[in-house]
């Protein structure tokens, strides 16, 4: 195979010991600054930019690919210990990780979440040395009518988010979507909902609003019921490392969060978010373990990691096949291809095969490098959390409010933040679940925005949804998703009666 | 579909009380609800075959207002779920140092000295009693961060007098 | 087109240690902000300006601030409001802040900041798929005459370079720019596959973003909106096939309202050598960004008129009223 000999030929350029010590330097600086909400990869890369200019091409590049996946490790480690998702694609594995760190097991979750990325991000980009060229195709043929059926697939796959009253999960859906509304509407350049506040124009943040409902809200609660419930922590409990029923339960997950990360990371609209809110929907519904989702159930971590990894190698096709950059780190690292007058695009793959080749190696090595260096350290992230209770939420806090003021150095994001927190603490005071509050910001916009912008291409006619082979096919999954779980119940009922 | 019913979950209780609070949540719904309808009003359609800025809003409007009614019956009915009792204390204490930050980073402070108050509050609302040992931890951590963000990313954080110094 | 300049890191190098030289400073302290998040283009120009500022030793101090939020509304209403009369302290803008200020009705307008000068400019592309029956602005310009609703554009925001862009062309064109089907998408990439995908009639937006696909022939470019040809690259203008309209997406530094005549030209001054100078010559090579330089009375009202000019597409768009 072609692409076998030009892979093994750009490891040997990745694995020269000056690009082993700039793929150090880049998952080590991305893991520090991932752990900072609204500091992500794509800032680090941009301020980056100008100091690895004196560097060689192949050096800085695969550096930036160490800051890709280390922001997206750095991430879900927070996620995990302290329920502050440094990015919004580790909400998803916030939801069971921080279950299973205060059930002491934050050591297999941190454990199943490195090797799931490792696992995801290899097999994923393994798919982009073989795949890229055909996957790009259908990336480019997704319209807008195709991505609102993905959403529509996604809205009905939340409710796996909803806890056990339906009402309640609308509520805090619809809260979402409300939020969604705020600023100035993509397609027709007119403010919505925001008072004449300039602040209000560019949306809420997705990672303000997830670290205010988790963290902020999540200590506001704890402090409230104190007098009444002190809250233990302990940092193990059993075995620090996954047992064989953790493997048992993990491998399968990442298979599939992999599955959906890779594609939908490739397509030019589709995101990390997605896939991982879809893996974490299939992983609820296919478990062997069903009481434990909302305990902290380790397909929850393992599925959404893998997503995520995946999706930043998929977001990698397009980029490296068209130039397309699908993503605000894609994009700054196209900006770092072309400071050295590199024109990516169609031809960079003929024209400088070695480049290309070094920089898919050397997330290889990014990957690899991530997961000897995380596994021996899970010992001592576990220890975070035996740091004494007031250190380690005031911890939170400043870590929280620090990430926010340094993405957007302005009093109202701090104000939004506190907003957030309070309606974090009344939504678990008053027992409303929180993971559908993100999911309706995020998945709103995109819904809203795609489904116009269909119609405006198809002059009016909303036909176009059935016509094209992608969104039918996508609409006829979800009302099957929709109509499953009834039908399974009444099944289940049969059973039930025959036995 | 948004108008799910409510489920009665418990049908031996034989008197309902209602939730104060459950009725009060179901009225900022509806109130919610009528603030996106009203900020919908001023929108319009400005291209030809756009489905326009007010179907979502709509759609919202309409979902937040069926959902006051479903959260409605349900505190009317009384079967919410069980609530504790609230210590206020430890909540001040974790918002006044929000607001401390957040008036400091308005009116030029810097972001240090109100990081460190703001790790200080947060602490006491956890227990802690020594209030100046822990606002000399989180102005250690805030030197530390401003270091890393400020000079090595040369970020722009809000500074002040402390940060000058550095 | 690949080249690698190895010289000009060496010259960067070369030009770092002489960043602590002495030499007399016109400008000792300059305080920059960029209206926008690190990273965009606004963040990029002022960040290469201190750069090029600080290393030819034409200022001693450079500081960079960030002020997002509302298309540079959040930051020009500080410049304004904050840092009257203060002679230390320039904004890097463009022409995206004018409609951004326009749509958002901000209370702010650029005519109470100091206009310094225009740096940069970058041509609008105007880009149809491969396989379109349109092979010319002609063509185009039949079809949008046709029906301006039937001719469906991908661009970026609503309101901003592009969106003005497709409007004037259709104004030009003699179609009803009330009418234009333009349909705007979030980031490059997504309106880039759009038009590869052939959902859209057409796309228009930064040349920079299009280059690649059109040289490897990927996507046909039927004109660009510059004044002139660009060097090294078949770019016919509009102007050259008979469409008279001419825009760009230009990047200029203002300075707070109030300062005083010799405050400006000090920083005129500051800014002339700057750009004058080879490090910023090669910044503007390394980046792609076109040389727009403009200062003085000459940009001002160039400022007054593209303000009007903005002013009146955005009304007849709908966007602003009257």
């Amino acid at each position: 195979m072609e692409a076998f000999t030009s892979l093994a030929s750009g490891l040997s350029v990745a694995i020269q010991p000056m690009n082993l010590l700039f793929a150090l330097i880049g998952v080590l600086l991305g893991t520090a600054v991932g752990v900072l909400p609204g500091i992500g990869p794509a800032l680090t890369v941009a301020l980056l930019l100008p100091i690895t200019f004196k560097l060689d091409p192949a050096g800085s590049i695969i550096m930036f690919a160490g800051i890709y996946y280390g922001g997206m490790y750095g991430g879900s480690t927070t996620a995990i210990l302290i329920n502050t998702p440094g990015e919004s694609a580790s909400m998803a594995t916030a939801l069971e990780g921080n279950l299973m760190a205060k059930a002491g097991r934050g050591g297999p979750a941190l454990a199943t979440s490195a090797i799931g990325s490792f696992v995801a991000g290899t097999i994923a980009t393994l798919g982009l040395t073989l795949l890229a060229p055909y996957l790009v195709e259908v990336a480019v043929s997704f319209g807008p009518e195709d991505y609102f059926a993905l959403m529509v697939v996604a809205f009905v796959t939340v409710s796996a988010t909803f806890g056990d009253s339906p009402v309640r999960g609308l509520t805090s859906l619809f809260i979402g979507l409300l939020l969604g509304l705020i600023g100035i509407d993509i397609l027709s350049g007119q403010s919505r909902l925001s008072f004449g506040v300039p602040e209000l124009y560019d949306n809420v943040e997705v990672t303000t609003l997830a670290v205010g409902l988790f963290a902020v809200g999540e200590a506001l609660y704890v402090a409230s019921r104190r007098h009444i419930h002190e809250e233990k922590l302990e940092a193990v409990r059993g075995s620090l490392w996954m047992t064989k029923e953790d493997w048992k339960r993990s491998w399968k997950p990442w298979l599939r969060g992999t599955a959906f990360g890779f594609p939908i990371g490739a397509l030019p609209a589709g995101g990390a978010e997605i896939p991982t809110f879809l893996s974490y929907a299939t992983e609820k519904r296919l478990t062997k373990h069903p009481d434990e989702f909302g305990k902290g159930a380790i397909e929850g971590v393992a599925g959404p990691e893998a997503a995520n990894n995946a999706s930043a190698a998929g977001t990698l096709v397009p980029l490296l096949t068209l130039g397309l950059p699908t993503s605000a780190t894609a994009a700054m690292m196209l900006a770092g291809f072309q400071q050295y007058g590199l024109n990516p695009g169609p031809l960079l793959f003929a024209e400088q095969p070695a480049l290309v080749w070094g920089l898919i190696a050397s997330l290889f090595i990014a990957n690899a490098m991530l997961l000897v260096l995380n596994l021996p350290l899970v010992g001592l992230w576990v220890k975070l959390l035996a740091i004494p209770q007031p250190w380690l939420y005031a911890g939170i806090l400043v870590f929280a409010t620090m990430g926010t003021i340094a993405a957007n150095p302005s009093p109202v994001e701090l104000i939004m933040l506190t907003i957030f927190g309070v309606l974090g603490f009344l939504m678990r005071r008053f027992d409303f679940p929180i993971a559908p509050v993100v999911v309706g910001l995020i998945l709103g916009p995109i819904a809203e925005s795609q489904l116009r912008r269909a119609l405006s291409i198809s002059l009016g006619d909303p036909m176009v949804l059935l016509q094209s082979p992608i969104s039918a096919t996508l609409l006829g999954i979800a009302v099957i998703a929709l109509i499953a779980p009834f039908a399974l119940k009444n099944l289940g009922r049969f059973k039930a009666v025959e036995d | 579909m948004s108008n799910a019913q409510p489920v009665p979950m418990s049908r031996v209780q034989p008197r309902t009380h209602i939730d104060v609070a459950g009725v009060v949540i179901a009225l900022l719904l509806l109130v919610l609800a009528g603030m996106v309808w009203w900020d919908m009003t001023k929108l319009q359609i400005l291209s030809p075959y756009d489905l326009g800025p007010k179907v979502m809003p709509i759609v919202v409007a309409i979902g937040l207002t069926l959902l006051a009614l479903g959260n409605g019956v349900g505190a009317l009915q009384g079967n919410l779920p069980a609530r504790d009792s609230l210590d206020w204390k430890p909540i001040i204490l974790i918002l006044g140092g929000l607001a401390a930050l957040i008036v400091l980073i308005a009116i030029g402070g810097g972001f240090m000295i109100g990081t460190a108050i703001l790790f200080a509050t947060t602490s006491a609302a956890f227990g802690r009693r020594a209030f100046l040992t822990d606002l000399l931890i989180g102005a250690v951590i805030s030197v530390f961060v401003y270091l890393l963000f400020g000079k090595l990313l040369t970020l722009s954080l809000p500074a002040g007098p402390l940060e000058h110094l550095l | 087109m690949i080249h690698f300049r190895p010289s000009l890191s060496r010259t960067l190098i070369v030009a770092a240690t002489a960043l602590f030289a002495t030499s007399a400073f016109a400008q000792s302290e300059l305080k920059l902000m960029a209206p926008a998040a690190p990273g965009g283009g606004w963040d990029q120009t002022a960040r290469s300006m201190q750069q090029v500022l600080m290393q030819s030793g034409l200022t001693k101090s450079v500081q960079v601030t960030n002020v997002p939020g509302a298309g540079g509304s959040i930051g020009i209403a500080q410049l304004v409001n904050n840092s009257k009369g203060d002679g230390n302290q320039l904004m890097v803008n463009g022409f995206v802040m004018m409609g951004a200020l326009l749509t958002n009705k901000s209370p702010v307008t650029l005519e109470q900041v100091t206009p310094i000068a225009r740096l940069t400019a970058e041509a609008e592309a105007i880009v149809v798929p491969l396989n379109s029956p349109i092979k010319s602005v002609q063509d185009l310009v039949t079809a949008i005459k046709a029906d301006p609703s039937k001719v469906r554009w991908a661009g970026g925001s609503a309101g901003g370079v592009d969106h003005i862009a497709a409007g004037l062309f259709a104004k030009t064109a003699g179609a009803d720019p009330t009418k234009i089907n333009y349909i705007p998408f979030s980031g490059g990439g997504e309106a880039l596959a759009a038009i590869l995908g052939g959902k859209v009639t057409a796309g228009i937006s930064g040349l920079g973003e299009f280059e690649s696909q059109i040289k490897a022939g990927k996507l046909r470019l039927i004109a660009v909106t510059a004044p002139t040809q660009r060097e090294g690259m078949a770019t016919p203008t509009l102007k050259d096939q008979g469409v008279d309209l001419e825009i760009t997406n230009w990047r200029s530094v203002v300075a707070p309202p109030g300062i005083s005549a010799d405050q400006k030209k000090t920083l005129t001054e500051t800014i002339d050598k700057m750009v004058k100078s080879p490090a910023w010559q090669e910044v503007l090579k390394q980046k792609g960004w076109d040389d727009a330089y403009l200062s003085g009375d000459e940009f001002a009202a160039f400022l007054k008129a593209e303000n009007d000019r903005v002013h009146e597409v955005l009304t007849s768009i709908g966007l602003v009223k009257s």
